[in-house]
């Protein structure tokens, strides 16, 4: 491939007009355990495997799916530890934000800022593209929305997204089951079955991992014992 | 310097004030006047002197109110993301330990001095901070231009383990001194209370000063200012006219 001529610089350009590392970024994420986002009528629920390296981790302490602002949250797949700094980053961009405009941060606006800075990490010196790609859902005045945004900084409002290893599976399943008119609860619902299509191994409310939003506007995170509520509804 | 020719700077509004807080058995009540001053004239009759920091923890600020302000909003985001950080609610040290480095950093300038008070894990605590930057732990506080006449009375009336309703009691009496007996204090009495369970808000728990005469009637003024005398000067006859010309140079 010609292109590996010029796959050690970030910064450079290919002949055939991509940027190398960002590729990779892409594929470093499309190796990370599946997640989803589905967006219905009266809210958004995101979901993703928790598959831990070893049954020894205490899998209380990990979690996933993190809260932004009180009404959006967010969900990724690729590298943790990226994961983490954007988070932190997100976070301290939402409170500036209500700081200066006393007023909660619209969730458009946030994935602006946050892919404003991962795009800023495709064209600094010395610094390289984050390995994650984010699910952000939120609620907020324009109603319920599901954002994704990549390792090179371009953001897409999606009405249901998968990302990760089983992303092609994940989006056909998606297609074939969302409709327009779904309500919070059923989209949980298929969430779950979208996940299930492509689990190793038995799936439980300790390995997965279910974000929701409805219209209260309060973004939370299921316990273990409600996702094996909804996991026996499904069944 | 332009002192001396009659011209003063303006005033900067101050909050004159009497805050106090006490700890009660089960938790924090903080209690504010609401008249803001523009050295000696009155420029704000109701306004908010307990500020939001925390769930579970409320500020009352007297000394400049801009720097009240800001100060106490600073400190509410800085705890917010903390909070998003460790995942857990804030502890009142916290909110005390950021106010009182800010306030030393700025050496005193941040005219802000401040009763903290709120209930956390650890228990119920209750602070004040003082412009400089130092801070004190009590049972019961008073800050403000008011505050030798709240806490005469809290250190007459003052007693562990005061019930919820003795306590909002005691408070509203010692604010109720500050706005009687200060002139920099005045108008409704406010009250926090903060418990393990939550937090009440008693926004003008107390109006002793109602504005008490209004004329039904209404009030009427001279509808326009009084004529009197008349007397018109045709300019033509006094003033030398010159037409056409370049009235000025360019």
């Amino acid at each position: 491939m010609g292109d590996s001529q010029y796959s050690f610089s970030l910064t450079t350009f290919s002949p055939s007009g991509k940027l190398v590392q960002i590729e990779h970024a892409l594929t470093a994420v499309g190796s990370g355990q599946t997640s989803l986002g589905i967006k219905a009528a009266n809210g958004v629920v995101i979901a993703t495997e928790k598959k831990l390296p070893s049954i020894l981790v205490d899998e209380a302490s990990v979690q996933k799916i993190q809260c932004l602002t009180p009404n959006i949250g967010v969900v990724y797949s690729g590298m943790g530890p990226d994961f983490r700094v954007l988070v932190r980053k997100s976070r301290k961009q939402a409170e500036q934000y209500h700081r200066l405009y006393k007023e909660p941060i619209p969730v458009t606006q946030l994935v602006r800022e946050t892919a404003a800075v991962m795009q800023e990490f495709t064209q600094s010196g010395g610094v390289r593209p984050f390995g994650v790609s984010l699910l952000v859902a939120g609620y907020d005045d324009n109603g319920p929305q599901l954002y994704q945004v990549d390792p090179s900084g371009s953001y897409f409002s999606w009405k249901a997204s998968a990302m990760g290893k089983n992303v092609s599976n994940a989006k056909t399943f998606l297609e074939k089951r969302y409709t327009d008119d779904m309500e919070l609860d059923d989209a949980v619902h298929t969430a779950i079955l979208t996940l299930k299509e492509g689990f190793e191994g038995q799936i439980s409310g300790k390995n997965i991992e279910i974000g929701i939003i409805g219209t209260d506007k309060k973004f939370r995170v299921l316990t273990p014992a409600e996702i094996d509520d909804y996991l026996a509804e499904v069944e | 310097m332009l002192a001396n020719k009659g011209v003063n700077p303006p005033s900067f509004r101050k909050t004159g004030t009497t805050i106090v807080g006490l700890i009660f058995q089960d938790g924090v009540i903080l209690g504010a006047d609401t008249r803001a001053t523009e050295g000696p004239i009155v420029c704000d009759k109701n306004c908010e002197k307990i500020h939001y920091m925390a769930p579970n923890i409320y500020c009352c600020g007297a000394g400049t109110a801009a720097d009240t302000e800001a100060v106490t909003d600073m400190v509410s985001s800085q705890l917010q993301l903390h909070r998003y950080h460790t995942g857990r609610e804030s502890r009142v040290v916290t909110a005390l330990t950021l106010l009182k480095r800010h306030l030393f950093n700025y050496q005193g300038y941040v005219s802000a001095a401040l009763v903290l008070g709120g209930v956390d894990v650890t228990g119920p605590h209750l602070h004040t901070i003082y412009p400089h930057g130092s801070t004190d732990t009590l049972p019961f506080a008073t800050m403000g231009s008011g505050s030798l006449a709240a806490m005469a009375v809290f250190e007459s009336k003052y007693k562990e383990g005061l019930t919820r309703n003795e306590g909002i009691e005691l408070v509203t009496e010692a604010i109720c001194s500050g706005i009687f007996n200060d002139l920099g204090s005045g108008s409704n009495v406010d009250v926090c209370v903060i418990t393990k369970g939550g937090k009440e808000y008693l926004r003008n728990h107390l109006q002793p000063n109602p504005r008490t005469y209004t004329s039904s009637k209404g009030y009427s003024f001279p509808k326009k200012t009084e004529v009197l005398l008349t007397k018109i000067i045709p300019l033509k006859e006094k003033v030398e006219i010159i037409e056409g010309g370049d009235a000025m140079e360019e």
